[in-house]
């Protein structure tokens, strides 16, 4: 097998790959900023120098030269190398930082000229925190700065685009950008302008930068030069707690990171999945920690009469639940789970309307022709349609049909803004009595006799089938006012959490929502009709799934947190499993 | 002037495609074509030669802000690139560029009131054995500048004269001759 | 050597009334190296021993760098049947250096034998010929010799009834010295901004458009047709026995007659000076020269006894050939001023690809300027030097380099003028 030594250590691979990328796989840390796994190599920052050498093959004896010592003569290339783009050769010999005073004072040279016009912005800059030229300045670069001059000023703070905000004095010239422009989201509107320590990102004149995909570039940009305009100085990422979840926003499952202080969900980013998105998302999930955030139903609400709803207690929310169901016949009950919820929370919806006798779950699928884009954007607009077709819902062709029926007295829709949709029209819920389940105020839950307020994806963990057959599951992010971080093993804990008092930290508890998962409420409604649905957590639920449903065999929490989502095999038709 | 390209502009277009396996290729010589039509290359050009190449509006930008010779905005009738470097700065360039800038009432990098001139302080134009020398509108080459060669060079493009291609015989045939 | 150089006659820049005219050049002998290499192109003169013939005459490249011209012909990889180019570079933004707009004007068919020779030896099917966008003139001239070959016979399909075809077309640069280093002058042609490429992959492996390709200055494949007609000895005998043939060296600066002047190569800089260049101007004496253009180091007077224009030779001395453009600099130049221009021109030429040029070459004019306006110290010396082993071999291209050669060179062989301009330093610098 072919073998290369960095550092003195001897490494064996099979395929040659850049000296870089190989490091970087074998946890060898080496600074750089313009090499990204998934982009072009330009080698221009030139951080990431290396000094490397090659044996000395003797072509007549059939060997390697070697030296008084014994060990293998090396023929160093005259000048340092960037690891980025060297290719590996079998023998080489590779010196880092580690080994080499050289590539020591390379890369403290790089450093201070990456500094010199680099502008003092740390205290304002978003990207402090987690920036590595602030990480790899402490590490590796110079003690103070022999600059004494008029740094080079540049445009701050130009509108590159609705989303991104340009500092083109912090930019180092990366070229991440423009390359992520023009190979992963095809779109060619960035480029660099002007020549020397004068050139800086732009886009064309009166063109703004409205790629689909462009708050990508914020999250690749090494240094504060892209930001968000939208999270722009809201928090210190310090601050802030990280958790794993998934974009709720459709059907593609891109797995995200949800970053949350005292309990408001303060921005969205792409979590890396080589099998689903690789490093990126799509702009419109990043939108969608508003829905978390504002506008939530909290508390139990009821019609008092045409113009007036009040809130209610969850006792007297469940008490009005059970009448109507026990008042009403199973075919006078229509109930609708949703695409937009969770694999748990379906599965307990036709659990429990199953046992009284409501056979059939309706839904209907929420698509948006001419939405995708073949890459992270789909024409599903909602995170779980083909979870839910596998668990034996039927889907409807006419909704509005269906509930016109005289028939029906009661509807129950799970988590499903049906009215604001245009799903179905007011006039075909006239007359019926509505109960939602629902986590945002809408049309739909305005037009409710009775909602319940439920978790949202940042609020609980909860499994979702991407329409590529990938069972995922999210992460609570989110506090209720009955959930504890520090209690509950799932959420994530930061750095405020782990030190300080409560009164460092200045938590309110205005932002937690009075909500339940909507199994919960389905379960405590089954203990009162003395059912034996019972499950103290969603991994429970999701076991029973995958016990009993054969498209979901061998599913668990556990699986799915060990391989980061699970591909399920071929999706046939199968069979209703009554519970 | 409207900001379009016409069918004979077209046509030469086509015949510039026509030397490259690639469109990208020709975006070079085809902004040179836009510049002598239009006498700048702003973004309303930039965007015309994009549509015409079927190129992205940002890449023809970063082509055009990298040379210095394509002009971003409307530049004077007749551009006066000094050389100021080198050889020239040694025979007594700035003393040229400072006796332009005094003639014409403005600084290097500027254009005049009535639109006629514009001055800039250029790097090596390949003329060194004849310093000083200025280079007119990306075209002539005027050299062994003096005081009064640049009084007659500026009386000349005011009567929109434009000088004439000199042709410096080599030393050496003149030697020869000798 | 020294003696026969006044009975040199010139055959790059011959004195021939009009030879840029396609009948006097035929007249004159014009393509008939062409025309050998084609009648014989299936045994005396095949592809390779053209390329061999090149080779052992010991022809290097006239663009600065110096590399053997047959030697990077042999670089090419065997033909696949896809379209191979030659880039010729006429460039020629390098201060100091206007040798090639002269062969535009005045020989321009002797470039264009030498680039379809080459193009045969190489199986080439396109040459382009990148010129800078200043040489407006120059391109107007070439291309008019360019259309008079096509109609000959000697460019286009089916050469002089070989079946072989090759083209020519012109490129016209737009105002960048970086596009004058090989990789930047491809990614020019191909249309983009002018970033030098790494390497490897070279560009005969993958140049323009992903294809093999050879780039050569103007003035290295001007020579080639003699080559051909004389043979690789005849060529090896002229001039400096390791960098053989006759140069242009293109005199300026403080001198009675600058100009452009064909020798052999290995001509002492005194005689090229004082008598072929006529001597410093206003009869003064010479601080210093610089050989090969802005980027090859300075040399003071005391360095010239004896010193001969050849790439050894300049080595030795501690300096480099480069494009053989001379510049004289006469006992009054302010060499803190001439600094500072350098350093203004690689700042102002500077692509901004990568870090240590983008950020260096902008960091050594400020200090540059500190120092010639007399607010400089003693340390910033030493900065300065730093800053020139920080930035030499670290970049993609060359332009670091030949930014911080003047730096260094200059302020290590006149470090008593510099410090006689810098105030006292109380305390040094780490």
């Amino acid at each position: 097998m072919p073998e290369i030594f960095i550092d003195g250590k001897r490494f064996e691979y099979e395929k040659p790959q850049k000296v870089l990328q190989f490091m970087l796989d074998h946890g060898m840390e080496l600074p750089f900023f313009c090499f990204h796994p998934s982009l072009s190599i330009p080698a221009n920052c030139r951080q990431c120098m290396v000094q490397a050498g090659t044996p000395v093959f003797n072509k007549e004896k059939n060997e390697y030269e070697t030296d008084e010592n014994g060990e293998r003569k090396i023929r160093y290339f005259p000048k340092l190398m960037t690891a980025c783009s060297l290719d590996m050769s079998d023998g080489m010999v590779v010196k880092t930082h580690r080994s080499s005073d050289l590539v020591r004072r390379a890369q403290k040279d790089n450093l201070e000229f990456i500094l010199i016009n680099h502008p003092l912005d740390c205290p304002i800059c978003d990207q402090a925190g987690e920036c590595p030229l602030q990480i790899q300045t402490y590490k590796y670069g110079p003690e103070g700065s022999r600059f004494e001059f008029k740094k080079v000023h540049k445009p701050k703070r130009v509108k590159l685009g609705p989303r991104v905000t340009l500092d083109a004095e912090r930019c180092i010239n990366c070229t991440r950008c423009v390359r992520f422009c023009n190979e992963i989201s095809k779109t060619n509107q960035l480029t660099i302008i002007s020549r020397g320590d004068k050139n800086y990102p732009a886009t064309a004149p009166g063109k703004e930068f409205d790629d689909p995909y462009s708050v990508n570039t914020v999250d690749i940009c090494p240094v504060g030069a892209l930001t968000s305009s939208d999270f722009r100085f809201k928090a210190r990422v310090w601050e802030m707690n990280q958790t794993p979840g998934i974009d709720i926003t459709n059907g593609k499952g891109t797995n995200v990171d949800l970053w949350t202080r005292n309990n408001l969900v303060l921005r969205i980013t792409p979590r890396y999945n080589p099998e689903v998105n690789d490093y990126w998302m799509p702009d419109a999930g990043r939108d969608a920690y508003k829905l978390y955030n504002e506008n939530r139903v909290s508390k139990p609400e009821i019609r008092l009469d045409e113009e007036n709803s009040s809130k209610t207690t969850w006792n007297n929310a469940l008490e009005t639940f059970l009448e109507k169901i026990t008042e009403h016949s199973a075919d006078e009950i229509l109930v609708i789970g949703s695409p937009h919820a969770s694999l748990e929370d379906n599965y307990i919806l036709r659990k429990f309307f199953n046992k009284i006798g409501v056979n059939d779950i309706y839904y209907t699928p929420h698509i948006e022709a001419g939405a995708g884009d073949g890459f992270l954007l789909t024409d599903d607009q909602a995170p779980n349609t083909r979870g839910i077709q596998h668990l034996g819902f039927t889907e409807s062709e006419d909704l509005a049909r269906q509930l016109s029926s005289d028939k029906i007295k009661v509807v129950i829709v799970l988590h499903d803004h049906l009215l604001d949709r245009s799903a179905v029209t007011t006039e075909a819920l006239e007359g019926k009595y509505v109960i939602s389940f629902a986590t945002n105020n809408s049309e739909m839950t305005k037009a409710s006799d009775l909602v319940i307020p439920i978790t949202c994806a940042a609020e609980h963990d909860a499994s979702y089938v991407s329409i590529d057959g990938r069972i995922q599951r999210t992460f609570p992010a989110k506090e209720t006012i009955y959930t504890n971080r520090s209690l509950n093993p799932e959420m994530g804990i930061g750095r405020l959490d782990r030190y300080g008092t409560k009164f460092d930290n200045w938590i309110t508890d205005q932002n937690k929502v009075d909500c339940i998962p909507a199994w919960e409420f389905l379960m405590r409604l089954s203990k009162r009709m003395n059912q034996d649905i019972e499950f103290t957590e969603s991994r429970q639920i999701l076991d029973e799934v995958a016990s009993t449903i054969p498209v979901f065999e061998g599913v668990s929490y556990e699986r799915i947190d060990e391989e980061n989502g699970i591909q399920l095999p071929e999706l046939k038709e199968t069979e209703i499993n009554p519970a | 002037m409207d900001i379009a390209f016409d069918k004979t502009d077209l046509e030469e277009i086509e015949k510039i495609k026509a030397k490259y396996p690639t469109n990208q290729s020709a975006v070079m010589p085809v902004l040179w074509y836009a510049q002598e039509k239009f006498g700048h290359v702003d973004e309303d050009v930039q965007q015309i030669v994009a549509e015409a190449l079927e190129l992205p509006e940002a890449h023809v930008y970063g082509v055009v802000s990298f040379y210095t010779q394509y002009y971003n905005k409307k530049m004077g009738k007749y551009v006066l690139d000094v050389c100021t470097c080198f050889s020239c700065q040694i025979t007594g360039g700035y003393d040229i560029l400072e006796y332009l800038e005094d003639k014409l009432g403005i600084k290097a990098g500027e254009t005049t009131e009535d639109g006629m001139f514009s001055i800039q302080s250029v790097e090596c134009l390949g003329a060194c054995g004849y310093a000083p020398m200025l280079q007119v509108s990306n075209d002539i080459y005027v050299n062994h500048l003096t005081k009064e060669k640049v009084d007659k060079l500026i009386d000349s493009l005011r009567e929109d004269k434009m000088p004439e291609f000199e042709s410096i015989p080599l030393p050496q045939h003149q030697n020869e001759e000798n | 050597m020294s003696t026969d150089w006044k009975s040199y006659k010139p055959i790059l820049l011959p004195n021939i009334k009009n030879l840029h005219q396609i009948e006097v050049y035929e007249k004159n002998g014009g393509y008939e190296s062409l025309k050998e290499v084609i009648e014989n192109k299936d045994d005396k003169w095949a592809k390779d021993k053209v390329t061999n013939e090149v080779k052992s005459a010991g022809l290097r490249g006239r663009g600065g760098a110096g590399f053997n011209t047959g030697l990077k012909w042999s670089f090419m990889p065997k033909p696949d049947g896809g379209p191979r180019y030659i880039a010729a570079n006429g460039d020629e933004s390098e201060p100091g250096t206007f040798k090639d707009r002269q062969i535009f004007e005045y020989n321009p068919h002797l470039f264009i034998e030498g680039a379809i020779i080459a193009a045969y030896a190489m199986t080439v099917s396109a040459v382009y010929v990148y010129i800078r966008g200043e040489y407006r003139s120059w391109i107007q001239k070439l291309q008019k010799a360019i259309d008079e070959a096509y109609k000959k016979g000697y460019l286009g399909k089916n050469i002089l009834g070989s079946g072989i075809d090759i083209d020519m077309y012109l490129h016209s640069g737009a105002g960048a010295y970086i596009c004058g280093e090989e990789s930047s002058l491809m990614e020019s042609l191909e249309g983009k901004r002018g970033y030098p490429r790494i390497k490897p992959p070279f560009p005969a492996q993958k140049g323009i458009w992903g294809r093999p390709t050879t780039i050569n200055n103007i003035e290295t494949l001007s020579n080639v047709p003699y080559i051909i007609k004389n043979g690789a000895d005849w060529y090896s005998s002229i001039g400096a026995e390791k960098h053989p043939g006759p140069v242009l060296y293109g005199i300026s600066g403080h001198v009675n007659r600058p100009g452009v002047y064909e020798y052999p190569t290995g001509m002492p800089v005194m005689t090229l000076i004082n008598e072929v260049a006529g001597g410093v101007s206003n009869g003064k004496k010479v601080k210093a020269i610089v050989p090969g253009g802005s980027s090859t180091p300075i040399l003071r007077a005391d360095q010239l006894e004896g010193l001969t224009m050849d790439a050894e030779s300049l080595r030795e001395a501690g300096s480099m050939m480069g494009t053989a453009g001379l510049c004289v600099l006469d006992e009054d130049t302010d060499i803190i001023d001439f600094l500072w221009r350098i350093t203004h021109f690689y700042h102002h030429e500077s692509c901004g690809q990568c870090t240590p040029c983008r950020e260096g070459t902008g960091w050594l004019e400020k200090l540059l300027l500190k120092i010639k306006n007399g607010d400089g110290e003693v340390r910033d010396l030493d900065i300065l030097l730093d800053l020139c082993t920080q930035m030499e071999g670290r970049t993609i291209c060359a332009l670091a380099d030949a930014a911080a050669w003047p730096v260094r060179y200059t302020i290590t062989r006149f470090r008593d003028e510099f410090e006689a301009r810098c105030k006292k330093t109380i305390y040094a610098t780490a």
